[in-house]
């Protein structure tokens, strides 16, 4: 892709990882990107765009809200690598808030937040209307069941970001750009009509997730094994786990991991994107740091 | 505290008023939005819902005839632009037939109406899974003046934003909603069955790993397992037991009965009984089973008393021991077992 479309490219991780990779040689980058992506077109891709932000943090759950010394370190490494630290947030209950009231004085003026809650988006408006805020996947929500393959589906996995009233009220919010997932289907036309600078995330979409939280229940017992707000040992960063249902080979590849869903994309989706990329319609493209 | 209950047929609203809901719930689809959109349905459930506003307007003359509230669903995830227009249409319609309150999850679609309809009567959807008290006062500054808060919170959260918007109501799940993932986070459909259905009943199989790509140790597989058994355990209980009933109806499955008492105390203005899609017989036995707890607090039981009626209900004593069924396991904790756990069987431990 040339210099003119290239966009931004974000790297995302819950938890702060080594970085050196950044200045390896081109083989061993892609080295580095086929490793974490597990896809070596898209690695091919990638591997030449030089990262321009380090998104820390989770927009799934409350309990990979970054203490503030991991913080620290997130942005450090972002400040030695000349990366824009980005904080991830997620639909916070009550005590999730007062966790970001405690991060906020920490991130630097070059920050960004990406919210995925209406309360959070008022909250950072009166705390830190400085920073940059970006509406998060979980707030601009498209069908993606990655169950569902026909093109009869199409029109229904198509985004509705052309709502004025939700533009309105975003705008009014300060969350001047939005991000969604690679859409389900490549007919969908999810990647036309999207607010200038834009985000994608990919390979994954996040499908769904839940406050229960299966891994997380490993090492607890009783009557709350599986119930919202409670300790959490963070099983999710060790592992995940690949799942399939039998004789459904149409469905998009899955991924659980802690207590969301994630569908891979298919190929025909990523040439899309491409297409949208090179067509200059997307403004930032954002992929996991680390291997789900 | 109100009872709130779902219909999908006019001929549900005496029965249910009778039983003691104080306000009702519907799903209309006029024929124009399903042509117009080729989407079966303008609040994700393509069927429980009346089928016309002829039908609509009948019901809200009925639930006044029988005392209670009506109030009209509009909860997709999101409308587009001209989705937003329509569905501002029904909501226009709705009103003027007289009906009460509006519930709405797409933050952009509760501006447009609360600018096109001032005098009507916002309630934030569980879609729009709002949790925190903040939340709250961004959708009360739109409008609205109820938010029903996500089935996923704990009592303590519950009563925490109550507390915080004395000025907006707040209501919460009692029961029969089983959904897995949160509402509003879950971007699936439900499939018919010989497809899948939804998403969370969970036919996968699962190949665990670590991250790191080390192989897993023979004792984290075998503790992977184990709690892959219990998860399905669990999953039964949210789906209703498998959607089972007692031999008189009462269904079981998801279910804060216990915790109407901290609710109340709470300051939580209503209580929701899931299921515009279930059978009339399945909606009438659930607000049969919320209003005993009602009458039982209003009588002056206190949390333990509430807890033995029940538990005695169906009874379920046995399920209400797992602590799987509840939606605020918290109260087993805080109250205490009903019955002594030597009278248990092995089924719910873990």
């Amino acid at each position: 892709m040339d210099r003119m479309t290239a966009p931004e490219l974000a790297v995302s991780a819950v938890t702060p990882k080594p970085l050196g990779w950044l200045a390896a040689a081109p083989d061993e980058r892609l080295a580095h990107w086929r490793e974490v992506l597990e896809d070596d077109a898209l690695a091919a891709w990638i591997a030449p765009l030089a990262p321009t932000h380090l998104y820390i943090g989770s927009e799934f759950c409350e309990y990979l809200m970054p203490s503030p010394r991991t913080l620290d370190q997130a942005l450090e490494l972002a400040a030695d690598a000349g990366l824009r630290p980005v904080l991830l947030t997620p639909i916070a209950a009550p005590a999730t808030l007062r966790e970001l009231a405690g991060l906020l004085p920490r991130l630097p003026d070059t920050a960004e937040i990406v919210v995925n809650d209406w309360g959070v988006a008022r909250f950072l408006l009166e705390a830190r209307p400085e920073l940059p805020r970006a509406a998060g996947r979980l707030l601009c929500r498209v069908l993606k069941d990655p169950r569902l393959s026909g093109p009869e589906w199409a029109h229904q996995c198509r985004h509705s970001l052309d709502s004025q009233p939700l533009r309105a009220l975003l705008a009014r919010l300060g969350l001047g750009r939005i991000e969604i997932d690679v859409p389900l289907l490549a007919e969908s036309d999810s990647l036309a009509d999207l607010p200038a600078g834009a985000g994608v995330h990919l390979p994954y979409s996040y499908v769904a997730k839940g406050r229960m939280c299966r891994p997380g229940a490993l090492a607890r017992r009783g009557p709350e094994r599986f119930a919202p707000g409670r300790p959490c040992q963070k099983e999710c960063l060790s592992f995940s786990a690949a799942t399939a249902r039998a004789g459904a080979d149409g469905d998009a590849g899955t991924r659980h991991v802690g207590n969301t869903v994630f569908g891979r994309h298919r190929h025909a989706v990523g040439e899309a994107l491409r297409e949208a990329v090179a067509a200059g319609r997307i403004g930032r493209l954002i992929v996991p740091g680390e291997r789900l | 505290m109100n009872i709130v209950a779902p219909i999908s047929r006019i001929a549900e609203i005496a029965p249910l008023a009778a039983a003691g809901a104080h306000e009702l719930y519907c799903g209309m689809v006029p024929q124009e939005w399903v042509g117009t959109f080729r989407i079966a349905s303008a609040n994700r459930r393509p069927g429980g819902n009346l089928g016309s506003a002829a039908e609509l307007e009948a019901a809200i003359a009925a639930a006044h005839t029988h005392g209670c509230t009506l109030s009209l669903v509009l909860n997709a995830q999101q409308y587009s632009d001209a989705q937003v227009a329509a569905a501002t249409d029904i909501a226009r319609a709705f009103v003027a037939m007289g009906g009460d309150a509006l519930i709405v999850s797409d933050p952009g679609l509760i501006a447009a109406i609360a600018e096109a309809l001032p005098e009507a009567r916002i309630h934030v959807s569980s879609v729009a899974s709002c949790r925190n008290a903040s939340g709250a006062r961004f959708f009360g500054e739109l409008g609205a003046r109820r938010v029903i808060l996500p089935r996923d919170v704990t009592l303590a959260e519950a009563c925490e934003i109550a507390a915080e918007v004395p000025d907006i109501e707040i209501e919460a799940f009692v029961l029969n909603d089983g959904c897995v993932y949160e509402e509003g986070a879950c971007h699936t459909v439900h499939l018919p069955g010989r497809l899948g259905g939804p998403i969370c009943l969970d036919r996968y199989t699962y190949d665990y790993r670590h991250r790191d790509g080390r192989p897993l140790s023979a004792t984290l597989a075998r503790r992977l397992a184990a709690n892959d058994e219990a998860y399905r355990k669990w999953l039964w209980y949210r789906f209703s037991c498998g959607f089972s009933t007692t031999a008189d109806g009462l269904p079981f499955g998801p279910c804060g009965l216990c915790a109407m008492p901290a609710l109340r105390a709470g300051a939580i203005a209503a209580v929701k009984i899931a299921g515009r899609e279930g059978p009339t017989a399945r909606k009438l036995a659930s607000v049969q089973m919320v209003r005993r707890i009602f009458d039982a607090l209003e009588a002056g039981a206190d949390a333990s008393e509430v807890m033995r009626i029940a538990q005695g209900l169906r009874p379920s004593h046995e399920h209400c021991r797992t602590g799987y069924m509840c939606y605020y396991p918290e109260v087993l904790t805080a109250n205490g077992p009903a019955v002594a756990p030597s009278a248990l069987p092995q089924a719910g431990r873990d």
